[in-house]
């Protein structure tokens, strides 16, 4: 038996992936997660309302999405629904969050492997590139900002956001503040498109030398998007099936019914199935289950993915597109609610704290996120943290086995493995901070 | 060759942690052009640290063996070390985890296969090595990660967050209770120790702008200890807050004292953690941006 290990980068956390091969055949093939903070048990005993200041700490990269789910489950606990401008800034602080994720997952951890470089700051060694280069990258950083500016101007803090509270949030957007905010929006929007555009020829490019989109199997799909178009600040989660037919929608609460979680020996992630069908979240699975994307632009990009892969789509290096499309979205629809008046005086609601039981539901970019809090004496008794990632962990090993056959035969290692196994594990943008916690 | 090999380069090591500290090195930009990143698993596929590196900052705390290892081995080609956020300066939020009514469940976990193996608790950075610079924050701007690769000599900022934050503080209004952190209204530009929030920004050091407080929310004191307190034990730091509590407000003593003694409250996380068994020195405060 032949053990290949592959150190992996340009995810977020720290993991490795190993597979075993014997006379030519893969036949394991495994995903690591090598780190274990244990937010899961040193959470017990914290006082329930400051959760939502310490659980961002879980992610820096999907801090907001956990900022959130944690108020949602208090305000579960607490029977308290928050205002309808709580709501809209909340979805302005996840959209944020969004174009942060999608701007980093496109351009600095995938676009690399698009043109064969280490990295987005080292693409071309070439002088006459440089130049190019050095502007794609800060195109590519700006695009960003405007997230991280997003989050900024609706969550306080720039990472770990504060301005979501029990009940609602701290304050509004001020007219002048959301104006500023329009006007980088509007300006980057077009640089995004292009920059999207550029993305999706070097993916084209990329799929006629390696010869595919990814050719593993369909699979079953999970988000907590809208019917319609998509949502972020969700309440319901539902599964497609590999035919595009409806299978569950179910509030989080209910979780458990629908689906499997198990535990390995070989990784601190667990491993979630659905009735022990592999499953995919993130963002082609967000596209597969919403009819449109509700926004002009992004509505295009839909069309031009339906048209030429069909829906539900699988090809899994699809995800990536998928990205660019929501990143377009998010623009649009930051754009659509920064228009509208967000500083009005009913910011937050009133509650009474007591004990009891809640669940928390936010649409992360990795997919839905689940807080699950049990509140004793004003502390936390017991907490659960369902999360995207591990959502995603058996359809990762599946399409990593499908990689590994495709280059490794009795003949011999394939050196293409190595890169195969980098875009299949950032195709799906795994958070191990997250799935460790 | 090109002129990118002459920029001054660095590289970041990332232990454990939530790459918080990462996103925001980032969001500062800045730096792409003037200097010359060669090693950052997050962003960059190379597997090792380059031995003739002029700069390495270490995110995250020293929570298993291989970060042990990694960190001992990196700190040894590089020519300074900064220590960048909670976590990697006092071990951060995951020494909620050293406690005894957790430590167990935790340890638990440690029973699988060629894993890395876990530490019984998170430790800070110079438990194992020299650092040159500490940058507190969680995370820390992206303003400080600049002043910090630049050098911090020309940095200025607020000496607290409270001299950053500008709201004002009222003689006359004078709660009679702890709100905790959340509850209740915030009334915009009055201090929010006056509208009875567990606010730390008096104590706290400046240089992040005051983001938490200025929108609203008390601060949980991510920059750590100000100068006048950092190289004092935790009493001192204590005693401090309480007194401003007692200038500005009619809350019993007892009642802060408790809050502020909790030992699952964030702001516990970012002041104090690693000081409270007391085998730690204080880091001397040149060396903390
Ligand atoms: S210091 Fe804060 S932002 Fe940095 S790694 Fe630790 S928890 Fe994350
Ligand atoms: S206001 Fe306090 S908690 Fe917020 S970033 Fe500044 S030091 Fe950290």
């Amino acid at each position: 038996m032949t053990t290949l290990r592959f150190p992996l980068s340009r995810i977020e956390g720290h993991a490795r992936v190993e597979m075993e091969v014997l006379d030519g055949q893969v036949k394991t093939a495994q995903f690591q997660a090598i780190e274990l903070r244990g937010f899961r048990f040193f959470m017990i005993g914290t006082p329930a309302e400051q959760m939502p200041v310490i659980v961002p700490r879980i992610c820096g990269v999907c801090s907001t999405a956990h900022h959130v789910a944690s108020v949602k489950a208090l305000e579960d606990v607490y029977q308290v629904t928050p205002p309808e401008l709580a709501s809209k800034i909340r979805e302005v602080l996840l959209l944020g969050q969004l174009i942060q994720n999608q701007a980093t997952s496109l351009f600095i951890f995938t676009m690399p492997d698009r043109v064969g470089a280490s990295s987005l700051f080292h693409m071309d060694q070439d002088e006459a590139n440089a130049e190019q280069q050095l502007s794609l990258a800060q195109r590519s950083l700006k695009i960003r900002q405007i997230g991280t500016d997003l989050i900024t101007l609706a969550g306080g803090q720039f990472i770990h956001p504060i301005k979501a509270v029990i009940g609602g949030v701290t304050s509004g957007i001020k007219r002048e503040a959301a104006d500023g905010m329009l006007k980088a929006l509007d300006e980057m929007l077009p640089v995004a498109c292009h920059l999207f555009d550029t993305y999706w020829d070097m993916s084209i490019s990329m799929k006629e030398r390696i010869g595919t989109w990814g050719d593993d199997q369909p699979a079953f799909y999970i988000a907590s998007t809208g019917r319609s178009h998509p949502s972020f600040n969700s309440d319901e989660i539902r599964v497609l099936g590999p035919d595009g037919t409806e299978r569950a929608s179910f509030p989080p609460r209910l979780f458990r019914s629908y689906l499997e979680y198990d535990e390995t020996e070989y990784s601190y992630a667990g491993q979630s199935s659905y009735q022990g069908q592999v499953m995919r979240a993130n963002s082609l699975a967000r596209v597969n289950l919403a009819l449109s994307m509700g926004t002009p632009l992004a509505d295009e990009y839909l069309q031009k993915l339906t048209h030429t892969f069909g829906k539900p789509a699988h090809p899994i290096l699809l995800f990536d597109l998928c990205r660019g499309i929501e990143l377009v979205y998010a623009f649009e629809r930051a754009i659509e609610l920064l228009s509208k008046d967000l500083d009005y005086e009913d910011t937050a609601i009133p509650y009474t704290p007591h004990d009891g039981e809640g669940y928390g539901l936010v649409e992360a970019p990795r997919g839905p996120l689940i807080h699950h809090y049990k509140v004793k004496d004003g502390l936390i008794e017991d907490v659960e943290f369902i999360i995207p990632t591990v959502h995603n962990m058996l359809a990762i090993e599946r399409a990593l086995k499908v990689a590994g056959e495709r280059y490794i035969t009795p003949a011999g290692i394939d050196l293409e493995l190595e890169k195969a196994v980098g875009r299949v594990v950032r195709a799906f943008d795994p958070c191990i901070a997250c799935a460790t916690q | 060759m090109s002129e990118k090999k002459t920029l001054p380069s660095f590289a970041v090591l990332q232990l454990s942690g939530c790459a918080g500290c990462e996103v925001s090195l980032i969001n500062a930009s800045e730096w792409v052009d003037k200097y010359q990143l060669v090693y950052m698993p997050l962003v960059v596929s190379t597997h090792t640290v380059p031995d003739d590196t002029e700069i390495l900052l270490v995110s995250g705390g020293v929570r298993n063996d291989e970060d042990v290892y990694n960190l001992r081995r990196s700190t040894e080609l590089v020519d300074q070390v900064i220590a960048v956020g909670t976590c990697a300066i006092s071990g951060g939020v995951a020494n909620l985890g050293d406690r005894d009514e957790v430590r167990a469940m935790f340890t638990a976990q440690d029973n699988r296969h060629h894993l890395p193996h876990l530490l019984p608790k998170s430790h800070p950075v110079d438990a194992f090595v020299d650092v040159d610079l500490y940058l507190p924050g969680c995370p820390p701007t992206p303003e400080l990660f600049m002043a910090a690769l630049s050098g911090p000599q020309d940095y200025q900022a607020g000496s607290t967050v409270c001299v950053e934050c500008g709201r004002e503080k009222l003689k006359e209004m004078r709660p009679k209770h702890l709100l905790g952190f959340q509850q209740g209204e915030v009334t915009p530009d009055i201090c929010l120790i006056n509208q009875g929030y567990l606010c730390v920004g008096s104590s706290t050091r400046g240089g992040c702008r005051a983001i938490c407080t200025i929108p609203g929310h008390p601060c949980v004191g991510c920059r750590g200890p100000s100068n006048a307190y950092i190289e004092k034990e935790s009493q001192v730091w204590f005693d401090r807050v309480q007194k401003v509590f007692e200038r500005l407000t009619d809350i019993p003593p007892d009642e802060i004292n408790r809050a502020l003694h909790s030992p699952q409250l964030s702001l516990f996380l970012f002041q104090f953690a690693d000081y409270l068994d007391g085998g730690r020195p204080p880091r001397l405060k040149e060396k903390v941006l």
